[in-house]
Protein backbone atom coordinates (compact mmCIF):
# COMPACT_ATOMS: atom_id res chain seq x y z
CA UNK A 1 0.00 0.00 0.00
CA UNK A 2 2.64 2.31 0.60
CA UNK A 3 4.53 1.66 -2.45
CA UNK A 4 4.63 4.19 -5.09
CA UNK A 5 5.29 1.85 -7.80
CA UNK A 6 4.41 -1.90 -7.33
CA UNK A 7 4.42 -4.50 -10.18
CA UNK A 8 3.49 -8.29 -9.49
CA UNK A 9 4.64 -11.03 -12.43
CA UNK A 10 4.74 -8.13 -14.72
CA UNK A 11 4.83 -9.34 -18.51
CA UNK A 12 5.53 -7.43 -21.83
CA UNK A 13 5.55 -9.63 -24.97
CA UNK A 14 6.18 -8.15 -28.10
CA UNK A 15 5.25 -11.15 -30.59
CA UNK A 16 7.60 -13.88 -29.83
CA UNK A 17 9.72 -12.13 -27.86
CA UNK A 18 9.30 -11.71 -23.88
CA UNK A 19 11.10 -8.35 -23.17
CA UNK A 20 9.80 -8.68 -19.27
CA UNK A 21 9.51 -11.80 -17.92
CA UNK A 22 7.29 -12.01 -14.54
CA UNK A 23 9.13 -9.74 -12.95
CA UNK A 24 8.01 -8.52 -8.84
CA UNK A 25 9.37 -5.00 -7.26
CA UNK A 26 8.00 -2.34 -5.18
CA UNK A 27 9.59 1.03 -5.01
CA UNK A 28 9.07 3.27 -2.07
CA UNK A 29 7.60 6.64 -1.73
CA UNK A 30 10.37 9.29 -1.24
CA UNK A 31 13.53 6.75 -2.10
CA UNK A 32 15.29 7.31 -5.56
CA UNK A 33 15.60 3.31 -7.21
CA UNK A 34 17.82 2.79 -10.33
CA UNK A 35 16.93 0.01 -12.12
CA UNK A 36 19.87 -1.63 -14.10
CA UNK A 37 20.61 -3.62 -16.79
CA UNK A 38 22.29 -3.65 -20.49
CA UNK A 39 20.76 -2.95 -23.55
CA UNK A 40 17.48 -4.92 -24.25
CA UNK A 41 17.09 -6.64 -20.46
CA UNK A 42 14.07 -4.71 -20.43
CA UNK A 43 14.47 -1.82 -18.19
CA UNK A 44 12.82 0.40 -21.19
CA UNK A 45 10.01 -1.55 -21.23
CA UNK A 46 9.55 -1.69 -17.66
CA UNK A 47 9.76 2.13 -17.41
CA UNK A 48 7.57 2.50 -20.70
CA UNK A 49 4.79 0.74 -18.35
CA UNK A 50 5.17 2.73 -15.46
CA UNK A 51 4.50 5.52 -17.70
CA UNK A 52 1.05 3.89 -18.97
CA UNK A 53 2.87 3.92 -22.57
CA UNK A 54 2.93 0.53 -23.28
CA UNK A 55 0.06 -2.30 -22.13
CA UNK A 56 0.30 -5.18 -20.04
CA UNK A 57 0.58 -8.25 -21.15
CA UNK A 58 -0.23 -9.93 -17.97
CA UNK A 59 0.81 -8.87 -14.32
CA UNK A 60 -0.08 -6.18 -12.02
CA UNK A 61 1.45 -3.14 -11.54
CA UNK A 62 0.36 0.05 -9.85
CA UNK A 63 1.64 3.37 -9.64
CA UNK A 64 0.92 5.86 -6.53
CA UNK A 65 -1.91 3.09 -5.93
CA UNK A 66 -3.94 3.37 -9.03
CA UNK A 67 -3.84 0.24 -11.31
CA UNK A 68 -2.39 1.25 -14.63
CA UNK A 69 -4.33 -0.52 -16.72
CA UNK A 70 -7.47 1.64 -15.52
CA UNK A 71 -6.65 4.61 -14.12
CA UNK A 72 -3.77 5.12 -16.81
CA UNK A 73 -4.76 9.27 -17.14
CA UNK A 74 -4.53 10.15 -13.29
CA UNK A 75 -1.04 7.81 -13.49
CA UNK A 76 0.34 10.03 -16.29
CA UNK A 77 -1.33 13.13 -14.04
CA UNK A 78 0.98 12.03 -11.40
CA UNK A 79 4.30 11.45 -13.03
CA UNK A 80 6.83 12.86 -14.96
CA UNK A 81 8.24 11.47 -18.09
CA UNK A 82 12.15 11.74 -18.93
CA UNK A 83 12.55 9.54 -21.77
CA UNK A 84 16.01 8.79 -23.10
CA UNK A 85 15.83 10.58 -26.45
CA UNK A 86 15.28 14.61 -26.19
CA UNK A 87 11.91 15.19 -27.31
CA UNK A 88 11.68 19.36 -27.11
CA UNK A 89 9.81 21.05 -29.36
CA UNK A 90 12.50 22.27 -31.66
CA UNK A 91 9.08 25.06 -33.11
CA UNK A 92 8.82 26.68 -29.92
CA UNK A 93 11.32 28.16 -27.97
CA UNK A 94 12.59 27.50 -24.00
CA UNK A 95 9.69 29.37 -22.47
CA UNK A 96 7.11 27.79 -25.12
CA UNK A 97 8.32 24.51 -24.57
CA UNK A 98 7.34 24.55 -20.72
CA UNK A 99 3.67 27.01 -21.49
CA UNK A 100 2.71 24.50 -24.20
CA UNK A 101 3.57 21.24 -22.10
CA UNK A 102 1.67 22.76 -19.46
CA UNK A 103 -1.71 22.75 -21.21
CA UNK A 104 -1.49 18.88 -21.49
CA UNK A 105 -1.71 18.90 -17.90
CA UNK A 106 -4.53 22.04 -17.55
CA UNK A 107 -2.45 23.96 -15.94
CA UNK A 108 -4.05 27.23 -15.07
CA UNK A 109 -1.96 30.30 -17.21
CA UNK A 110 -1.49 32.22 -14.41
CA UNK A 111 0.47 29.24 -12.43
CA UNK A 112 1.86 27.89 -15.52
CA UNK A 113 4.00 31.25 -15.91
CA UNK A 114 4.84 31.22 -12.40
CA UNK A 115 6.15 27.47 -12.14
CA UNK A 116 7.69 28.15 -15.69
CA UNK A 117 9.64 30.92 -14.08
CA UNK A 118 10.48 29.00 -10.66
CA UNK A 119 11.98 25.99 -13.06
CA UNK A 120 14.08 27.97 -15.51
CA UNK A 121 15.61 29.73 -11.74
CA UNK A 122 15.67 26.26 -10.90
CA UNK A 123 17.76 24.74 -13.73
CA UNK A 124 19.44 28.20 -14.62
CA UNK A 125 18.28 28.79 -17.86
CA UNK A 126 16.32 32.06 -17.31
CA UNK A 127 18.76 33.99 -19.52
CA UNK A 128 17.97 31.30 -22.29
CA UNK A 129 13.98 31.74 -21.82
CA UNK A 130 14.00 32.69 -25.48
CA UNK A 131 16.47 30.78 -27.29
CA UNK A 132 15.84 28.03 -29.90
CA UNK A 133 15.92 24.61 -28.48
CA UNK A 134 18.92 23.94 -30.83
CA UNK A 135 21.02 27.03 -29.82
CA UNK A 136 20.92 24.72 -26.46
CA UNK A 137 24.09 22.67 -25.24
CA UNK A 138 22.80 18.83 -24.35
CA UNK A 139 22.95 19.56 -21.10
CA UNK A 140 21.10 22.37 -20.95
CA UNK A 141 18.51 20.47 -23.19
CA UNK A 142 18.76 17.97 -20.75
CA UNK A 143 18.26 19.95 -17.81
CA UNK A 144 14.93 21.74 -19.50
CA UNK A 145 13.68 18.01 -19.88
CA UNK A 146 13.74 17.72 -16.64
CA UNK A 147 11.98 21.20 -15.77
CA UNK A 148 9.29 20.12 -17.97
CA UNK A 149 8.59 17.07 -16.23
CA UNK A 150 8.55 19.02 -12.81
CA UNK A 151 6.21 21.32 -14.33
CA UNK A 152 3.23 19.92 -12.67
CA UNK A 153 4.80 18.89 -9.53
CA UNK A 154 4.25 15.49 -9.84
CA UNK A 155 4.55 12.32 -7.34
CA UNK A 156 6.93 9.88 -9.39
CA UNK A 157 9.91 11.07 -11.47
CA UNK A 158 10.80 8.68 -14.13
CA UNK A 159 13.96 8.77 -15.90
CA UNK A 160 14.85 6.89 -18.89
CA UNK A 161 18.58 6.97 -19.07
CA UNK A 162 19.08 10.21 -18.47
CA UNK A 163 22.68 11.05 -18.48
CA UNK A 164 23.54 8.57 -21.27
CA UNK A 165 25.69 10.54 -24.22
CA UNK A 166 26.76 13.25 -22.07
CA UNK A 167 29.99 14.48 -20.92
CA UNK A 168 30.88 13.82 -17.30
CA UNK A 169 30.68 17.11 -15.97
CA UNK A 170 27.27 17.34 -17.64
CA UNK A 171 26.23 14.15 -16.14
CA UNK A 172 27.73 15.90 -12.19
CA UNK A 173 25.41 18.74 -12.90
CA UNK A 174 22.17 16.36 -13.84
CA UNK A 175 22.76 14.26 -10.88
CA UNK A 176 23.30 17.35 -8.55
CA UNK A 177 20.09 18.50 -9.36
CA UNK A 178 18.40 14.80 -9.06
CA UNK A 179 20.08 14.74 -5.40
CA UNK A 180 18.65 18.32 -4.93
CA UNK A 181 15.01 17.49 -5.92
CA UNK A 182 15.04 13.95 -4.08
CA UNK A 183 15.93 16.20 -0.64
CA UNK A 184 13.73 19.24 -0.64
CA UNK A 185 11.06 18.30 -3.03
CA UNK A 186 9.75 14.32 -1.40
CA UNK A 187 10.27 13.31 -5.02
CA UNK A 188 10.09 9.43 -5.53
CA UNK A 189 12.60 9.24 -8.50
CA UNK A 190 13.13 6.11 -10.76
CA UNK A 191 15.46 6.14 -13.18
CA UNK A 192 16.80 3.49 -15.84
CA UNK A 193 20.79 3.52 -16.38
CA UNK A 194 23.81 1.34 -17.38
CA UNK A 195 26.11 3.15 -15.52
CA UNK A 196 26.80 1.32 -12.53
CA UNK A 197 28.57 4.50 -10.87
CA UNK A 198 24.75 6.89 -11.76
CA UNK A 199 23.24 3.59 -9.63
CA UNK A 200 25.71 3.60 -7.07
CA UNK A 201 25.42 7.83 -6.08
CA UNK A 202 21.87 8.46 -6.37
CA UNK A 203 19.71 5.22 -5.48
CA UNK A 204 19.07 4.05 -2.75
CA UNK A 205 17.79 0.70 -3.60
CA UNK A 206 18.46 -0.93 -7.49
CA UNK A 207 17.60 -3.67 -9.15
CA UNK A 208 19.47 -5.25 -12.20
CA UNK A 209 17.58 -6.81 -15.00
CA UNK A 210 18.95 -9.33 -17.51
CA UNK A 211 16.69 -10.78 -20.38
CA UNK A 212 13.28 -9.68 -18.99
CA UNK A 213 13.97 -11.25 -15.47
CA UNK A 214 15.39 -9.78 -12.19
CA UNK A 215 18.48 -10.95 -11.56
CA UNK A 216 19.55 -8.94 -8.36
CA UNK A 217 18.04 -6.55 -5.55
CA UNK A 218 18.26 -4.89 -3.23
CA UNK A 219 21.11 -1.73 -1.31
CA UNK A 220 23.65 -0.61 -3.16
CA UNK A 221 26.80 -1.47 -0.75
CA UNK A 222 25.03 -4.51 0.48
CA UNK A 223 24.68 -6.00 -3.30
CA UNK A 224 28.43 -5.47 -3.90
CA UNK A 225 29.15 -7.07 -0.12
CA UNK A 226 27.04 -10.00 -0.49
CA UNK A 227 28.05 -10.44 -4.16
CA UNK A 228 31.47 -9.83 -4.84
CA UNK A 229 34.26 -8.62 -1.42
CA UNK A 230 34.95 -5.60 -0.26
CA UNK A 231 37.98 -5.02 -2.30
CA UNK A 232 39.19 -5.36 -5.56
CA UNK A 233 42.78 -5.58 -6.94
CA UNK A 234 42.80 -4.98 -10.93
CA UNK A 235 45.46 -6.11 -12.98
CA UNK A 236 46.05 -4.55 -16.63
CA UNK A 237 47.62 -6.79 -19.94
CA UNK A 238 48.55 -9.33 -17.14
CA UNK A 239 48.04 -12.08 -19.56
CA UNK A 240 51.25 -14.32 -19.91
CA UNK A 241 50.44 -15.14 -15.95
CA UNK A 242 47.78 -17.43 -14.95
CA UNK A 243 44.97 -16.44 -13.41
CA UNK A 244 45.61 -17.10 -9.90
CA UNK A 245 42.92 -19.42 -7.87
CA UNK A 246 43.47 -18.99 -4.06
CA UNK A 247 41.46 -19.59 -1.31
CA UNK A 248 39.14 -17.07 0.07
CA UNK A 249 39.45 -14.88 -2.98
CA UNK A 250 36.94 -14.27 -6.33
CA UNK A 251 39.15 -14.64 -9.59
CA UNK A 252 38.21 -13.08 -12.91
CA UNK A 253 39.14 -12.32 -16.00
CA UNK A 254 37.64 -9.54 -18.36
CA UNK A 255 39.37 -9.47 -21.63
CA UNK A 256 43.19 -8.78 -20.61
CA UNK A 257 42.98 -7.96 -16.99
CA UNK A 258 42.76 -9.85 -13.67
CA UNK A 259 40.88 -8.63 -11.19
CA UNK A 260 40.78 -10.43 -7.58
CA UNK A 261 38.23 -9.68 -4.74
CA UNK A 262 38.65 -10.22 -1.53
CA UNK A 263 36.94 -9.23 2.13
CA UNK A 264 40.45 -7.18 3.14
CA UNK A 265 43.46 -5.71 1.31
CA UNK A 266 45.84 -7.85 3.30
CA UNK A 267 44.45 -11.23 1.35
CA UNK A 268 45.30 -9.30 -1.78
CA UNK A 269 48.57 -8.29 -1.13
CA UNK A 270 50.32 -11.42 -2.12
CA UNK A 271 48.93 -11.34 -5.23
CA UNK A 272 50.50 -8.21 -6.27
CA UNK A 273 54.29 -9.30 -5.93
CA UNK A 274 52.72 -11.87 -8.38
CA UNK A 275 52.34 -9.88 -11.32
CA UNK A 276 55.31 -7.00 -10.52
CA UNK A 277 55.61 -4.41 -12.19
CA UNK A 278 51.95 -3.91 -14.23
CA UNK A 279 49.42 -1.27 -13.53
CA UNK A 280 47.70 -2.07 -11.00
CA UNK A 281 44.96 -0.66 -8.93
CA UNK A 282 43.50 -1.44 -5.64
CA UNK A 283 40.06 -0.28 -4.68
CA UNK A 284 36.50 -0.69 -2.98
CA UNK A 285 34.24 -3.34 -5.10
CA UNK A 286 31.81 -1.40 -7.09
CA UNK A 287 28.41 -1.73 -8.66
CA UNK A 288 30.40 -2.94 -11.97
CA UNK A 289 31.95 -5.52 -10.49
CA UNK A 290 28.83 -7.03 -9.48
CA UNK A 291 27.33 -5.73 -12.74
CA UNK A 292 29.74 -7.93 -15.32
CA UNK A 293 29.89 -10.82 -12.95
CA UNK A 294 26.24 -11.26 -13.43
CA UNK A 295 25.61 -10.48 -16.79
CA UNK A 296 28.44 -12.69 -17.57
CA UNK A 297 27.34 -15.39 -16.02
CA UNK A 298 24.31 -15.74 -17.48
CA UNK A 299 23.42 -19.04 -15.40
CA UNK A 300 22.53 -16.87 -12.55
CA UNK A 301 19.50 -16.02 -13.87
CA UNK A 302 18.09 -19.27 -14.52
CA UNK A 303 18.21 -20.16 -11.13
CA UNK B 1 -17.43 -2.31 -29.01
CA UNK B 2 -14.37 -0.37 -28.35
CA UNK B 3 -15.61 3.18 -30.65
CA UNK B 4 -11.48 5.12 -30.67
CA UNK B 5 -14.45 8.43 -31.38
CA UNK B 6 -15.60 8.04 -27.17
CA UNK B 7 -12.52 8.43 -26.09
CA UNK B 8 -11.65 11.90 -27.23
CA UNK B 9 -11.18 14.02 -24.56
CA UNK B 10 -11.86 17.67 -26.42
CA UNK B 11 -10.06 20.15 -23.96
CA UNK B 12 -6.68 17.71 -24.44
CA UNK B 13 -7.69 17.74 -28.44
CA UNK B 14 -7.77 21.72 -28.06
CA UNK B 15 -4.10 21.53 -26.03
CA UNK B 16 -2.85 19.56 -29.21
CA UNK B 17 -4.28 22.08 -31.68
CA UNK B 18 -3.50 25.05 -29.84
CA UNK B 19 0.29 23.56 -30.20
CA UNK B 20 0.34 24.20 -33.56
CA UNK B 21 -1.58 27.23 -33.60
CA UNK B 22 1.54 28.84 -31.87
CA UNK B 23 4.14 27.56 -34.35
CA UNK B 24 1.59 28.38 -36.95
CA UNK B 25 1.05 32.49 -35.82
CA UNK B 26 5.25 32.23 -35.25
CA UNK B 27 5.45 31.19 -39.33
CA UNK B 28 2.01 32.76 -40.53
CA UNK B 29 3.94 35.02 -43.44
CA UNK B 30 5.02 32.21 -45.29
CA UNK B 31 2.29 29.83 -43.82
CA UNK B 32 -0.05 32.42 -46.14
CA UNK B 33 1.94 32.86 -49.16
CA UNK B 34 1.90 29.44 -50.87
CA UNK B 35 -2.11 29.33 -50.59
CA UNK B 36 -2.34 32.50 -52.07
CA UNK B 37 0.37 31.90 -54.68
CA UNK B 38 -1.38 28.54 -56.05
CA UNK B 39 -4.51 29.49 -56.98
CA UNK B 40 -3.69 32.26 -58.96
CA UNK B 41 -1.06 30.19 -60.93
CA UNK B 42 -3.90 27.77 -61.23
CA UNK B 43 -6.33 30.39 -62.40
CA UNK B 44 -3.86 31.64 -65.04
CA UNK B 45 -3.40 28.34 -66.38
CA UNK B 46 -6.88 26.64 -66.36
CA UNK B 47 -9.45 29.79 -66.36
CA UNK B 48 -7.22 31.33 -69.21
CA UNK B 49 -4.65 28.70 -70.61
CA UNK B 50 -6.69 25.78 -70.93
CA UNK B 51 -10.29 28.51 -70.66
CA UNK B 52 -9.27 29.59 -74.44
CA UNK B 53 -9.19 26.12 -75.71
CA UNK B 54 -12.78 25.56 -74.59
CA UNK B 55 -15.38 27.60 -76.69
CA UNK B 56 -18.17 26.26 -75.46
CA UNK B 57 -20.09 26.43 -71.95
CA UNK B 58 -19.00 23.47 -69.54
CA UNK B 59 -22.69 22.66 -67.45
CA UNK B 60 -24.03 25.72 -68.51
CA UNK B 61 -21.41 27.77 -67.54
CA UNK B 62 -18.27 29.23 -68.60
CA UNK B 63 -15.34 27.21 -68.19
CA UNK B 64 -13.65 30.04 -65.65
CA UNK B 65 -16.92 29.33 -63.92
CA UNK B 66 -16.63 25.80 -64.05
CA UNK B 67 -13.25 25.40 -63.00
CA UNK B 68 -13.06 27.62 -59.95
CA UNK B 69 -14.45 25.10 -57.32
CA UNK B 70 -11.98 22.74 -58.73
CA UNK B 71 -9.15 25.73 -57.90
CA UNK B 72 -10.31 26.12 -54.81
CA UNK B 73 -10.73 22.51 -53.57
CA UNK B 74 -7.11 21.37 -54.77
CA UNK B 75 -5.50 24.28 -52.61
CA UNK B 76 -7.14 23.94 -49.66
CA UNK B 77 -7.31 19.93 -50.04
CA UNK B 78 -3.63 19.98 -50.82
CA UNK B 79 -2.56 21.59 -47.42
CA UNK B 80 -4.33 19.13 -45.49
CA UNK B 81 -3.21 16.04 -46.88
CA UNK B 82 0.71 17.65 -46.60
CA UNK B 83 -0.08 18.51 -43.08
CA UNK B 84 -1.30 15.27 -42.20
CA UNK B 85 1.30 13.52 -43.99
CA UNK B 86 4.53 14.83 -44.19
CA UNK B 87 4.08 17.29 -41.29
CA UNK B 88 2.42 14.63 -38.66
CA UNK B 89 4.95 12.04 -40.01
CA UNK B 90 8.02 14.64 -38.82
CA UNK B 91 6.12 15.96 -35.84
CA UNK B 92 5.78 11.64 -34.79
CA UNK B 93 9.33 10.41 -36.08
CA UNK B 94 11.83 13.07 -36.75
CA UNK B 95 10.62 15.82 -33.92
CA UNK B 96 8.84 12.72 -31.31
CA UNK B 97 6.36 15.63 -30.21
CA UNK B 98 3.78 12.36 -30.17
CA UNK B 99 5.99 10.92 -27.18
CA UNK B 100 6.23 14.22 -25.41
CA UNK B 101 2.48 14.70 -25.44
CA UNK B 102 1.43 11.08 -24.87
CA UNK B 103 4.05 11.34 -21.49
CA UNK B 104 1.13 13.98 -20.25
CA UNK B 105 -3.04 13.02 -19.32
CA UNK B 106 -3.47 13.72 -23.21
CA UNK B 107 -4.32 10.00 -24.55
CA UNK B 108 -3.62 8.76 -28.03
CA UNK B 109 -7.04 9.82 -29.70
CA UNK B 110 -7.42 13.17 -28.03
CA UNK B 111 -3.58 13.60 -30.36
CA UNK B 112 -4.89 12.70 -32.93
CA UNK B 113 -8.14 14.81 -33.28
CA UNK B 114 -6.07 17.47 -31.91
CA UNK B 115 -3.75 16.89 -35.20
CA UNK B 116 -6.79 16.47 -37.36
CA UNK B 117 -8.26 19.21 -36.31
CA UNK B 118 -5.38 21.69 -36.81
CA UNK B 119 -5.08 20.21 -40.58
CA UNK B 120 -8.92 21.15 -41.49
CA UNK B 121 -7.93 23.88 -39.21
CA UNK B 122 -5.41 25.24 -41.72
CA UNK B 123 -7.49 24.27 -44.61
CA UNK B 124 -10.06 26.49 -43.57
CA UNK B 125 -7.90 29.30 -42.80
CA UNK B 126 -6.39 28.64 -46.20
CA UNK B 127 -10.32 28.55 -47.96
CA UNK B 128 -11.28 32.10 -46.13
CA UNK B 129 -8.02 33.88 -48.08
CA UNK B 130 -9.02 31.40 -51.58
CA UNK B 131 -12.36 32.60 -51.76
CA UNK B 132 -11.67 36.39 -52.64
CA UNK B 133 -9.86 35.38 -55.19
CA UNK B 134 -12.16 32.97 -56.79
CA UNK B 135 -14.58 35.59 -56.61
CA UNK B 136 -11.92 38.02 -58.24
CA UNK B 137 -11.80 36.04 -61.02
CA UNK B 138 -15.20 35.39 -61.58
CA UNK B 139 -15.81 32.06 -60.59
CA UNK B 140 -18.34 32.63 -58.25
CA UNK B 141 -21.66 34.10 -59.11
CA UNK B 142 -24.04 32.98 -56.40
CA UNK B 143 -24.61 34.59 -52.82
CA UNK B 144 -24.12 30.91 -51.46
CA UNK B 145 -20.33 30.89 -51.97
CA UNK B 146 -19.22 31.27 -48.76
CA UNK B 147 -21.14 27.83 -48.03
CA UNK B 148 -18.53 26.13 -50.11
CA UNK B 149 -16.70 25.94 -47.45
CA UNK B 150 -18.73 23.47 -45.26
CA UNK B 151 -17.73 20.65 -47.92
CA UNK B 152 -14.41 21.99 -47.83
CA UNK B 153 -14.20 20.72 -44.16
CA UNK B 154 -15.67 17.94 -44.86
CA UNK B 155 -13.07 17.27 -47.02
CA UNK B 156 -10.28 17.88 -45.07
CA UNK B 157 -11.62 16.01 -42.17
CA UNK B 158 -11.70 12.75 -44.55
CA UNK B 159 -8.50 13.22 -46.37
CA UNK B 160 -6.68 14.44 -43.04
CA UNK B 161 -7.76 11.51 -41.29
CA UNK B 162 -6.64 9.38 -44.39
CA UNK B 163 -4.08 11.17 -44.62
CA UNK B 164 -2.82 10.33 -41.03
CA UNK B 165 -4.11 6.71 -40.93
CA UNK B 166 -1.63 6.37 -43.60
CA UNK B 167 0.97 8.07 -41.60
CA UNK B 168 0.48 5.85 -38.50
CA UNK B 169 1.29 2.67 -40.72
CA UNK B 170 4.11 4.29 -42.44
CA UNK B 171 7.37 3.64 -41.36
CA UNK B 172 9.61 4.94 -44.09
CA UNK B 173 8.67 8.61 -45.30
CA UNK B 174 9.78 7.61 -48.72
CA UNK B 175 6.65 5.56 -48.68
CA UNK B 176 4.19 8.63 -49.04
CA UNK B 177 5.37 8.81 -52.48
CA UNK B 178 2.78 6.06 -53.12
CA UNK B 179 0.34 7.74 -51.75
CA UNK B 180 0.52 10.97 -53.03
CA UNK B 181 0.86 8.90 -56.71
CA UNK B 182 -2.66 7.86 -56.03
CA UNK B 183 -3.70 10.89 -54.92
CA UNK B 184 -3.18 13.04 -57.76
CA UNK B 185 -4.21 10.00 -60.00
CA UNK B 186 -7.49 10.31 -58.55
CA UNK B 187 -7.67 13.98 -58.18
CA UNK B 188 -7.87 14.36 -61.68
CA UNK B 189 -11.23 12.17 -61.61
CA UNK B 190 -12.66 13.73 -59.47
CA UNK B 191 -14.12 17.03 -61.28
CA UNK B 192 -11.76 19.81 -60.80
CA UNK B 193 -10.69 20.07 -64.32
CA UNK B 194 -13.50 18.70 -66.21
CA UNK B 195 -17.30 17.12 -65.71
CA UNK B 196 -17.12 13.67 -64.41
CA UNK B 197 -19.79 12.94 -66.78
CA UNK B 198 -17.37 13.37 -69.83
CA UNK B 199 -15.86 10.32 -68.43
CA UNK B 200 -16.96 6.64 -69.67
CA UNK B 201 -19.67 5.26 -67.19
CA UNK B 202 -17.44 3.00 -65.49
CA UNK B 203 -15.13 5.86 -64.92
CA UNK B 204 -17.86 7.65 -63.51
CA UNK B 205 -18.40 4.87 -61.00
CA UNK B 206 -15.48 4.87 -59.56
CA UNK B 207 -15.15 8.89 -59.89
CA UNK B 208 -18.45 9.16 -57.50
CA UNK B 209 -16.97 6.62 -55.20
CA UNK B 210 -13.72 8.87 -54.99
CA UNK B 211 -14.94 11.53 -51.87
CA UNK B 212 -13.43 14.26 -53.32
CA UNK B 213 -16.05 14.15 -56.02
CA UNK B 214 -18.72 15.23 -53.80
CA UNK B 215 -16.51 17.99 -52.12
CA UNK B 216 -15.82 19.30 -55.80
CA UNK B 217 -19.35 18.93 -56.68
CA UNK B 218 -20.98 20.43 -53.70
CA UNK B 219 -18.39 23.36 -54.04
CA UNK B 220 -19.46 24.13 -57.52
CA UNK B 221 -22.89 23.71 -56.39
CA UNK B 222 -22.05 26.74 -53.60
CA UNK B 223 -20.20 29.23 -55.50
CA UNK B 224 -22.72 28.59 -58.87
CA UNK B 225 -26.35 28.32 -56.89
CA UNK B 226 -26.87 25.69 -59.27
CA UNK B 227 -28.28 23.17 -56.05
CA UNK B 228 -29.27 19.64 -57.33
CA UNK B 229 -31.10 16.25 -55.46
CA UNK B 230 -27.72 14.52 -55.28
CA UNK B 231 -26.28 17.09 -53.34
CA UNK B 232 -28.27 15.65 -50.48
CA UNK B 233 -26.69 12.09 -50.96
CA UNK B 234 -22.95 13.81 -51.58
CA UNK B 235 -23.35 15.39 -48.10
CA UNK B 236 -24.46 12.16 -46.74
CA UNK B 237 -21.52 9.83 -48.28
CA UNK B 238 -18.96 12.35 -46.83
CA UNK B 239 -20.19 12.42 -43.49
CA UNK B 240 -20.58 8.73 -43.18
CA UNK B 241 -16.54 8.32 -44.89
CA UNK B 242 -15.20 11.23 -42.47
CA UNK B 243 -16.52 9.68 -39.69
CA UNK B 244 -15.34 6.15 -40.31
CA UNK B 245 -11.73 7.44 -41.40
CA UNK B 246 -11.67 9.64 -38.28
CA UNK B 247 -11.84 6.99 -36.61
CA UNK B 248 -9.26 4.54 -37.93
CA UNK B 249 -6.97 7.39 -37.75
CA UNK B 250 -7.73 7.52 -34.27
CA UNK B 251 -7.16 3.65 -33.88
CA UNK B 252 -4.05 3.90 -35.97
CA UNK B 253 -2.24 6.64 -34.21
CA UNK B 254 -3.12 4.33 -30.69
CA UNK B 255 -1.53 1.31 -32.43
CA UNK B 256 1.37 2.98 -33.81
CA UNK B 257 1.66 5.26 -30.12
CA UNK B 258 1.15 3.06 -27.40
CA UNK B 259 2.90 -0.83 -27.78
Amino acid sequence: MNFAVEAKNLIKNFGELRAVDGISFGIKRGETFAILGENGAGKSTTMRMIACRSPLSAGELSVAGLNVSIEDRKVRSLIGVVPQENNLDPDLNVRENLLVYSRYFRIPKETAQARCAELLDFIRLNEKAEAKVEQLSGGMKRRLMIARALLHRPKILLLDEPTTGLDPNVRQEIWEKLEELRRTENLTIVLSTHYMDEAEKLAQRLLVMAQGKIVVEGVPRKIIENRVKKFALEIREADPIELQNVNGIISQRRGQTHIYFAENLERLAPLMSLYGSRQMILRPANLEDVFLQLSDAGAVESE
Amino acid sequence: MNIALAKIDLTDALAVWRRNLRVYLRLWKTELIAPIIEPIFTFFAFGFGVGALIGSEVENLSYLSFVGAGVLAFTVLMRTVFEMTYGAYFRMVYQSTYDAILATPVNAESLAFGEILWAVTKGAVDCIFILPLVVIFGSATSLFTPLSIVPLIFGCVYLGSLGLAITAHVHEIDYFNIFFALFFSTLFLCGAWFPVGNLPEWLQIVAYLIPTTSVIDLCRACLTGNFAARHVYEMFYLCVISILLLEWALRSIRKRMVV
